[in-house]
């Protein structure tokens, strides 16, 4: 809306030329001010010096990204990130191919079995942590509970309490709640395959390994690109998951950059060195999105 | 080439014209004539937001023409709302918060003496008074105050034969043994990311530590205070505390004693109805001073939230917050607040109002020992998210020299 003014004016002969930006107009201006607007904030934010109470007392230069890079926890806390978004989006997209095949297969019940799948996508993430939580508690947790039952534990093991645990069950969470996309776009993909093609291949006498590698994979490729791609951005940004069930901790032992940019901001007080840890945070994700669209088109 | 550019030009103006759009809509929201204020309240329980709901009608009725605007904040959110209102100044013009020694080094808010009148600043408790100043002003209004003591289950201590409250460290590492030889839970320790910084210190003033030392410089890692950490590091490696320390919270701790499976354990007022009688109301447990490593004195942790009030407009909003904040320190109003919500005075008019209930009347008596966090300092708040962060880990696999050197490291940064 508050850019017609402007294209009104415009001399008659770039008026046609122009009259594009008519329908491109509202969207242009929606991006600009939801996707552009916030993010030119978060990088000025990010040479700010910034009070504790939230006021801005000036420019620190490069100040914030200096304290950033010095900070002993940053490295490990990188490191996580990686392992977090390599291991949730891998284990996620080899089931879902695995579960993509299936929901496309033709069996009884097969409508009820896709509803389910969507449950822990329509489920609120939060709750589905919380619920994990509960049920990892090493004092009334249904886990521990069914371990000792079944012999496999001698004592109660307080699984959110040690590092490694924690970042095996929060990623089996994550995996869980990625899960249904991801199927759901493989599904899709599965199901705009030819069946002509299928046929011309069992007519050549191909295996079923054979036709899985060479045709059907090859013809996924544009349905895994996308799923994989929103699936690292999603799992990248998680925050309910890590902050409901250990809240990076102990100590920052199983934070990934996100909830550590959020500990910046409000455990350590600092805005501006948390706006310099998103600044980190989203050139990550650029970097990451654009290596993996390189490597998926040299494969080509 | 040209399209791209002018594309480019356009979005950019766009950007401009929305962001100024935004800019301009927000700053010029309501309060015009100075009659309106808004105020925002955090959120103890659920009695709190009937609670203003009246207070506010009734103060309209009286006050003709002003107006207040309430805004209720969950303890979860508090402090990034705050950290918003500041940035992109839309401050409210009373806030009930937790600190606010920050916003009185940077301007933002009023004096105590401007915004209530002489009575109610004169029955504020001087113990509070003490803790609202920024360099020997007082800024902040106390609000609330609360206590800390030691709670014990008689049941458990009889069964495992031990007579009465622990008075030293001995004596709670004794009883903690003979409570677990009958197959309980001896101490209770919540040293996770909650409030790590609270159980800490209730044990470190009991033995001479603390965050400061006497010229007001941090000492966090002062011998006192590594002494404390390895008590109760060694109570956690002996097995005497419920298992993971550095990961549990004040709830789950309550949540086990009140099924009476934990003997011992630090709470406050609130206790008794926010964690013990929801889960168990028939527990039979007593309060005791908080044990210190001599036996000698105890003192107990005091905490206080309070009450600040922003500059808006020169002082365009004073007579209206004057109004309001006058109007809830009324004796009547203050101490309906704090039976409501379990918690113990900060004015002498509000005072006696409490002592009726013999259990609160303990925490009212252990207010004049009481010790508190250093929120006259600004960087308070970052040290304690150091310490919530990092402290637990010198129970489990950190050391805790090292521990409290990092945080000593981080205070010192902060000033």
């Amino acid at each position: 809306m508050a850019a017609s003014p402007p294209r009104r004016g415009a001399a008659r002969p770039a008026a046609s030329r122009l009259a594009p930006l008519l329908w491109l107009g509202p969207s242009l201006v929606l991006i600009a001010a939801v996707v552009l607007w916030p993010a030119v904030e978060m990088v000025r934010t990010s040479f700010l010096r910034i009070s504790s109470s939230g006021l801005t007392l000036g420019g620190a230069g490069a100040g914030n990204y200096r304290e950033l890079f010095t900070s002993e926890a940053l490295v490990p806390v990188l490191l996580r990130t990686l392992l977090w978004v390599g291991g949730v989006v891998g284990v996620t997209m080899l089931l879902a191919l695995g579960l993509g095949q299936l929901l496309n297969a033709r069996f009884p019940g097969r409508r009820v079995v896709r509803w389910a799948v969507i449950v822990p996508w329509a489920a609120s993430v939060l709750m589905t942590a919380l619920i994990f939580r509960w049920m990892l508690d090493n004092d009334s947790g249904l886990v521990n509970r069914v371990l000792l039952d079944l012999g496999v534990l001698d004592a109660p093991v307080n699984w959110l309490a040690e590092p490694g645990w924690a970042l095996f069950w929060m990623m089996t969470v994550a995996v869980f709640v990625s899960l249904p996309f991801a199927s759901f776009v493989i599904l899709a993909g599965l199901q705009a395959i030819p069946r002509d093609v299928y046929e011309a291949a069992r007519v050549d006498g191909a295996g079923w390994f054979t036709t899985y590698v060479r045709i059907t994979l090859p013809m996924l490729r544009p349905a895994l690109i996308i799923a994989s791609i929103i699936n690292v951005i999603n799992v990248f940004n998680s925050f309910p998951i890590i902050w409901a069930m250990t809240r990076g901790g102990p100590g920052n032992a199983t934070d990934t950059t996100t909830t550590y940019m959020y500990k910046i901001a409000f455990v350590e007080q600092d805005v501006g060195q948390s706006a310099a840890m998103a600044v980190v945070n989203f050139g990550l994700v650029l970097v990451m999105v654009l290596l993996y669209l390189r490597v998926t088109r040299e494969a080509r | 080439m040209k399209r791209p550019l002018r594309t480019a030009l356009a979005v950019g103006l766009a950007a401009v014209l929305t962001a100024s759009g935004c800019g301009k809509g927000s700053s010029s929201a309501g309060d015009d004539d100075g009659k309106t204020i808004r105020f925002v309240a955090a959120i103890y329980d659920d009695n709190t937001k009937p609670f203003w709901e009246r207070l506010i009608k009734d103060f309209e009725a009286k006050n003709s023409g002003y107006k207040v605007k309430l805004e209720m904040v969950d303890w979860e959110t508090m402090d990034s709302k705050v950290k918003t209102y500041v940035q992109t100044k839309q401050v409210p013009d009373v806030l009930n918060y937790n600190a606010f020694s920050d916003f009185a080094r940077d301007g933002l808010i009023y004096k105590a003496s401007e915004v209530v009148s002489p009575q109610v600043l004169t029955d504020f408790t001087p113990t509070f008074v003490e803790q609202a100043k920024y360099k020997g002003e007082q800024y902040g209004l106390p609000f609330i105050s609360s206590a800390r003591l030691l709670f014990y289950n008689e049941d458990l201590f009889a069964k495992a034969g031990i007579n009465g409250a622990p008075k030293t460290w001995d004596d709670v590492k004794n009883a903690a043994q003979k409570i677990k030889a009958k197959g309980d839970i001896g101490y209770g320790l919540p040293l996770g990311p909650e409030e790590a910084q609270a159980e800490f210190y209730s044990w470190a003033m009991n033995n001479g530590g603390g965050w400061v030392d006497g010229s007001g410089k941090w000492a966090i890692d002062q011998p006192a205070n590594l002494a404390t950490l390895n008590f109760l590091r060694d109570l956690t490696k002996s097995g005497l505390t419920q298992p993971n320390p550095e990961a549990t919270d004040r709830k789950k701790v309550f949540n086990q004693f009140a099924q009476g499976r934990i003997g011992m354990a630090i709470g406050g007022p609130f206790t008794r109805a926010g964690f013990i009688d929801p889960v168990n109301k028939n527990l039979k447990f007593k309060v005791a001073p908080l044990p210190s490593k001599s036996g000698a004195e105890h003192n107990t942790l005091g905490v206080m939230d309070v009450l600040a009030a922003f500059k808006k407009d020169g002082d365009k909003n004073r007579e209206a917050v004057k109004r309001f904040l006058d109007f809830f320190y009324q004796a009547e109003k203050t101490s309906e607040f704090l039976k409501l919500e379990g918690f113990l005075p900060v004015t002498k008019s509000a005072g006696d109002a409490l002592s009726s209930d013999p259990y609160m009347k303990q925490f009212v008596d252990a207010l004049p020992t009481s010790k508190f966090a250093p929120t006259t300092n600004p960087s308070w708040s970052a040290v304690a998210g150091a310490v919530k962060t990092d402290l637990g880990s010198a129970v489990a696999s950190q050391e805790p020299k090292t521990v409290l050197e990092k945080i000593q490291q981080t205070a010192e940064k902060a000033g």
